[in-house]
């Protein structure tokens, strides 16, 4: 079942509360349907990348319809009627591999899907959950498709047959299409992924870059915006890019000296925060979430300490010390 | 007889002469002329009720809305929704229920296990009468059927309410080996067996 416009939360039928399904505004898709850059050369096998193709299926599938929080005022419901009532889902009115509402997605399960830990919220059939952990020392194919020892903690393997509900802390869910392609994405807002595809620990900390042609559903804060490069990003705000061979580290000497306090700040080794960027040149897409609420990521704890390997234990202890004083500071 | 609409996250209630019991402090504005006073212990369900709620640790603090006019009620900016009850029974979580109105009865319901797993007490609210039940949820809700033959299994955290002849489970997600080492992240889940409707929030708590 594909999820037409016009009819967002599937078909108006037997409703339990005997009113009108009242659909959230018009189904919008995100901005235009924008391939993610160029075809291009393939830089794994070396093979061009084929026919000049829409690498990960033009946008993201199914894009929910946008609640326009405000822009419609709400339709007085003749009658008296109660609105807003969702009507009633099924295992069979449930989308195949699609969005129920902006939040949800739908996964019809036949096999084994990677998942985060704490995405499901229900399922009908028999779905079993198992850590990645258990399952890569079960089944050879489990290690090879996840080579992240950072983040296999926070993920379980679902396998079974039915459907599966899945969301993420109420924000937008979208699914994308990979086609022999890849797609780094913020570790915290990857939802699920597709057995097919092989996910590797992004060099750039607290991202992960998925390989290979299958499905994933990553979530975003507010709708998506996909903009292409030269340009630079909030690392906030930054939900993950495809394609561009060279994310480096941008910071912004003009924010850092135009004003008296940032130059003392930046004298004294200190960051607002502000002032780092990320720097996006050559070929590809670039993925912006419209907020810079960031989850915390207990990954990141694990990548850092990983890379303390580096330092001397002279230089160990002195960043111990340091990190004492600002943890006592707060 | 007043008449609860919800437009998004804001519910309407408009009263005529009649009251309706709303969470307390969950009135954003009011028009016309409308009375509010604390429903009490037990959210206006007496001695009784605030005895086993107390007991459950299911806590519901309500206020009685009582006049002419229109309030406007919201919570969190949780989306809203109105289920009409014509002499059945809802169960909801007593932190997801915003306003009813008067005719409707509300009661405590011991949920064994269940409450242990997610942290919302021992028991859980059910809503009995003719009458309308306004409750909200983190994202709308979808209201997913369960038949012979089609069970759910649900969070217990993405759970809001149910409706129907249905048994509730507690079962395990865990299998065998993740006894040793890390848990899956679904440590426990809800099933439901029978015929009715679960309610089902596109958040967790």
């Amino acid at each position: 079942m594909t999820y037409p416009p016009g009819n967002p939360y599937g078909q108006p039928q037997g409703n339990p509360y005997g009113g009108q399904p009242q659909p959230y505004g018009q189904p919008q898709p995100y901005g235009q349907p924008q391939p993610y850059g160029q075809p291009q050369g393939n830089p794994y096998g070396g093979q061009p990348h084929g026919q000049p193709q829409p690498p990960y299926g033009g946008q993201p599938h199914g894009g929910p319809p946008q609640p326009p929080y405000g822009g419609q005022p709400p339709q007085p419901v003749p009658g008296g009627a109660p609105s807003g009532v969702p009507s009633t889902l099924d295992p069979h009115t449930l989308p195949d591999d699609d969005n129920v509402n902006p939040y949800v997605f739908c996964i019809a399960l036949n096999g084994e899907w990677f998942m985060s830990k704490g995405a499901m919220l229900a399922y009908y059939g028999t779905i079993q959950f198992d850590a990645v952990t258990e399952y890569s020392s079960v089944q050879a194919w489990v290690a090879s498709r996840f080579s992240s020892p950072v983040y296999i903690q926070d993920w379980v393997v679902a396998q079974g047959h039915g459907k599966l509900l899945i969301g993420d802390r109420g924000f937008d869910l979208n699914s994308y299409d990979l086609d022999d392609g890849n797609l780094t994405i913020k570790a915290s807002n990857l939802c699920a992924f597709s057995r097919q595809l092989e996910l590797k620990q992004s060099i750039v900390p607290g991202f992960v870059t998925l390989i290979g042609t299958g499905k994933f559903i990553a979530s975003s804060n507010g709708p998506v915006i996909f903009v292409e490069p030269p340009f630079r990003a909030d690392p906030d705000a930054l939900l993950g890019w495809a394609d561009c061979p060279a994310p480096s580290v941008h910071h912004d000497a003009q924010w850092m000296t135009q004003n008296v306090r940032g130059m003392i700040s930046g004298a004294l080794g200190r960051a607002s925060g502000e002032e780092r960027q990320y720097d996006f040149t050559g070929q590809g897409t670039i993925l912006l979430q419209s907020s810079e609420v960031a989850r915390e990521d207990p990954a990141v704890l694990r990548l850092v300490e990983s890379q303390t390997q580096l330092l001397t234990n002279s230089q160990a202890g002195a960043l111990g010390q340091r990190l004492i004083a600002r943890a006592q500071q707060q | 007889m007043a008449l609860l609409t919800a437009h998004r996250r804001v519910l309407h209630a408009d009263l005529q002469g009649d009251r309706i019991r709303a969470a307390s402090g969950s009135m954003v504005a009011v028009e016309g002329n409308v009375d509010f006073k604390s429903s009490g212990m037990g959210g206006g369900g007496g001695m009784r009720a605030a005895l086993k709620r107390a007991v459950a640790g299911e806590s519901l603090s309500l206020m009685d809305c009582a006049g002419h006019g229109r309030v406007y009620l919201a919570l969190d900016a949780m989306d809203v929704l109105v289920v009409d009850l014509t002499g059945d029974t809802l169960t909801v979580e007593s932190e997801h229920i915003l306003a009813h109105t008067e005719q409707l009865r509300l009661d405590v319901q011991f949920a064994g296990l269940r409450g242990m797993t997610s942290g919302q007490g021992l028991a859980t609210t059910t809503v009995t009468g003719h009458g309308q039940v306004a409750i909200v949820s983190e994202g709308p809700v979808m209201a997913l059927e369960v038949a012979p033959g089609a069970d759910l299994v649900v969070d217990p955290d993405a759970y809001v309410g149910s409706r129907g002849q249905l048994s509730m489970n507690l079962v395990s997600g865990v299998s065998w080996k993740s006894v040793v080492g890390e848990g899956t992240g679904e440590p426990f889940s809800l099933r439901f067996t029978g015929s009715g409707l679960v309610l089902v929030q596109s958040a967790e708590r």
